[in-house]
């Protein structure tokens, strides 16, 4: 109890600062926090351990080393319970921390800087009605010299715009509020847009497609095989709101993006989602690159890989390829299969799947683990052989491919 | 005639054997509760056998099987026989693991006379039972045999004995000839149309002479193709030989 007493009158110091009884105005921006905090996914990051919601401490494996989330819970000694409000529109809006420490960009603030100081206010508002929780990050895994937080600054120069979000008033205000939404809170390019060898966005391939933790953050583009080019609007919603659509389901990281956040959106900006991301282009009206879009004729191995193909997928995948729509992904015509990078296709017939469950679609469906069964070279062959039959286009997959693939994934896991 | 005696204190060390096995081993009946639990990788992988010679038979024993199952399923032109497609080694595997110590059987008494439909009856567990009556029959043969052994006879003389014990005309010891009969022709035929990756059934021979495409689930494609044949090969637990070919 001795050491519990500072605590209690610090936390009613808060609670009486803060105003115990809220007037009309701060519930509204409160509950207005309450969705962008959901809009930008702050949950899933932030969190470590669910009982200690929004504590922080959960590591953010990047290729330079893990990076420990903040405890952004009121807390005053580890979390952000003595930030300013101008404090915490810096570190939204420049990546600077209270203490004037730079932030690293695994906390996406080079997307946050987007979001209004009025949004900002209201995340802030509602972050402080949360239980504080004293947890203190353990240190980030950084080498030198990127364990001084100070090389972000010339990083920053390189690759940071800061600034307001301006909307096109060439397009319509749902657009915008799309926009708004995936540039800003959203942060979708963290994972969809590729990096440069510094960790930067490559804003000519905004949106492509980009590798990040073991998968493949599929392309966004309105490109008809690897793209959103054969999805509609409304199959874009779906596939936010409810984790699944007649084209494929969400699994790995996305899971969680639907989960604590897109399901969480209402209709209308759901829709202005939809119709900014239809409206990107796809690879012809990007500048043309040479790795990408080539077809390669099916290899040697799809022999092994259409007898695995038809012992083992058929029966949920269908022979033909068509699956069961909303239940089992059709792998025909499936972007996900398709992308230039086949690291999601490997890694989901290694370890399996699971679809994510939705209020709307409560009871998620999961694709067994093969990596017990089927060896390096078989599984190259089927993942080569779902990405070239039945009219798709990817480059074939090599056993080397998925053996680099199931070390990593068996060395993580360890 | 050896009388089979089962000590007290056998009892006890079997049943204490069996105690520690089980605690090597978690629970496997847990309550679930909320969302069904996944994890990438995970999966409830059969158990393929250790290659190589006999882990349970003794050399004497293991000529008596092997030349046992050899007529229970003999080659034949139909196809290769249960010797030829491992069942020798599928029984000893069995034998050696949890079917032989009946870790999942009620194995304390009352012993009193159950009838067949009240399934296994012997107050052995099998592997008990088969090293038991295996020792018996030799010894039964030899008496009769001039000190002959079961696999050096001739094959009508071994269908002979076999049928004896059959028709429940051989004791063996106390054990009834009938009952290790039985249980060998069951276990001889389970081993030979069991999936590869158990030790029998090698290569899916079984399997290909019966027209059984093995662990498959779904049908749909050919349900509508009447008075056709189904033109996929068996597949076992461990896949079949083009899984692994080339073009």
């Amino acid at each position: 109890m001795r050491s519990a007493t500072p605590f209690l009158i610090a936390g009613l110091l808060v609670a009486t600062s803060a105003g115990l009884v809220f007037a009309d105005g701060d519930h509204a921006q409160i509950e207005r926090g309450r969705y962008l905090v959901s809009a930008g996914d702050c949950y899933a990051c932030h969190t470590a351990d669910p009982s200690k919601p929004f504590a922080g401490g959960r590591p953010l494996q990047t290729p330079f080393g893990a990076i420990y989330s903040a405890n952004i819970t009121p807390d005053r000694q580890t979390g952000i319970g003595a930030w300013s409000d101008d404090d915490f529109y810096r570190a939204m809006h420049e990546g600077v921390s209270a203490n004037g420490e730079r932030l690293y960009p695994a906390f996406p603030y080079p997307y946050y800087t987007h979001v209004t100081r009025g949004d900002v206010l209201a995340i802030r508002a509602y972050l402080q009605t949360l239980e504080p929780i004293a947890n203190a990050p353990p240190r980030n895994k950084l080498p030198f010299p990127l364990s001084e937080r100070a090389v972000m600054r010339p990083w920053n120069w390189m690759f940071f715009d800061d600034g307001a979000f301006h909307p096109d008033p060439s397009k319509s205000a749902s657009w915008n509020r799309g926009a708004y939404l995936v540039e800003g809170l959203g942060h979708c390019g963290a994972c969809h847009t590729p990096k440069n060898v510094l960790g930067a966005d490559m804003d000519d391939k905004a949106l492509a497609g980009g590798t990040i933790e073991n998968w493949f953050a599929p392309n966004l583009g309105a490109d008809l095989r690897t793209g959103l080019g054969g999805w509609s609007e409304a199959d874009v919603i779906d596939y936010l709101k409810t984790g699944r659509n007649s084209h494929d389901s969400a699994t790995g990281p996305m899971s969680e993006v639907i989960q604590y956040s897109t399901s969480q959106l209402n209709d209308e900006d759901l829709h202005a989602v939809a119709a900014y991301l239809k409206d990107l282009p796809g690879e012809a009206g990007r500048v043309p690159s040479s790795a990408s879009g080539q077809q390669t004729s099916s290899s040697g191995l799809s022999g092994s890989g259409e007898a695995i193909f038809l012992d083992q997928c058929s029966t949920c995948h269908r022979s033909n390829g068509e699956g069961t729509p909303t239940v089992f992904p059709p792998l025909k015509g499936n972007a996900n299969v398709q992308q230039a990078d086949a690291t999601t296709v490997i890694r989901v017939i290694l370890q399996g799947a699971r679809t994510t469950p939705t209020d709307a679609r409560p009871t998620p469906f999961s694709m067994p683990a093969f990596d017990w069964k089927l060896s390096d070279a078989q599984i190259a062959a089927v993942a080569t052989y779902v990405r070239t039959a039945w009219g798709n286009v990817a480059e074939s997959v090599s056993a080397d491919d998925v053996g680099k693939l199931r070390r990593t994934l068996h060395a993580k896991a360890e | 005639m050896e009388k089979i005696a089962l000590s007290r204190r056998q009892i006890l060390a079997g049943g204490a054997a069996a105690a520690v096995v089980a605690t090597e081993r978690p629970a496997s009946a847990h309550s679930i509760k909320g969302e069904v639990p996944w994890a990438p990788s995970q999966a409830d992988a059969p158990h393929a056998i250790d290659p190589g010679g006999y882990i349970f038979f003794t050399p004497q024993e293991a000529a008596l099987i092997e030349a046992a199952v050899a007529r229970l399923i003999p080659a034949d032109d139909l196809g290769p026989g249960a010797k030829e497609l491992g069942v020798p080694t599928f029984l000893d595997r069995q034998l050696a693991g949890e079917y032989g110590r009946a870790e999942r059987w009620y194995m304390l008494g009352p012993w009193r006379q159950g009838s067949d439909n009240q399934g296994y009856q012997s107050r052995l567990t099998p592997a008990q039972l088969y090293r038991y009556a295996i020792k018996q029959l030799d010894a039964h043969v030899s008496s009769i045999k001039d000190g002959r052994r079961f696999a050096n006879l001739a094959t009508e003389d071994q269908d002979a004995l076999l049928s004896d014990l059959e028709a429940g005309k051989v004791d063996l010891g106390g054990v009834s000839g009938k009952a290790f009969f039985d249980l060998l022709l069951q276990n001889t035929i389970e081993g030979f149309f069991a999936d590869p990756i158990y030790g029998g059934n090698r290569n899916m021979e079984a399997w290909r002479m019966i027209g059984f495409p093995g662990a498959r689930y779904d049908y749909r494609d050919f349900v509508a193709k009447h008075g056709e044949r189904f033109p996929l090969p068996p597949v076992g637990l461990q896949g079949r030989p083009a899984w692994s070919s080339k073009g």
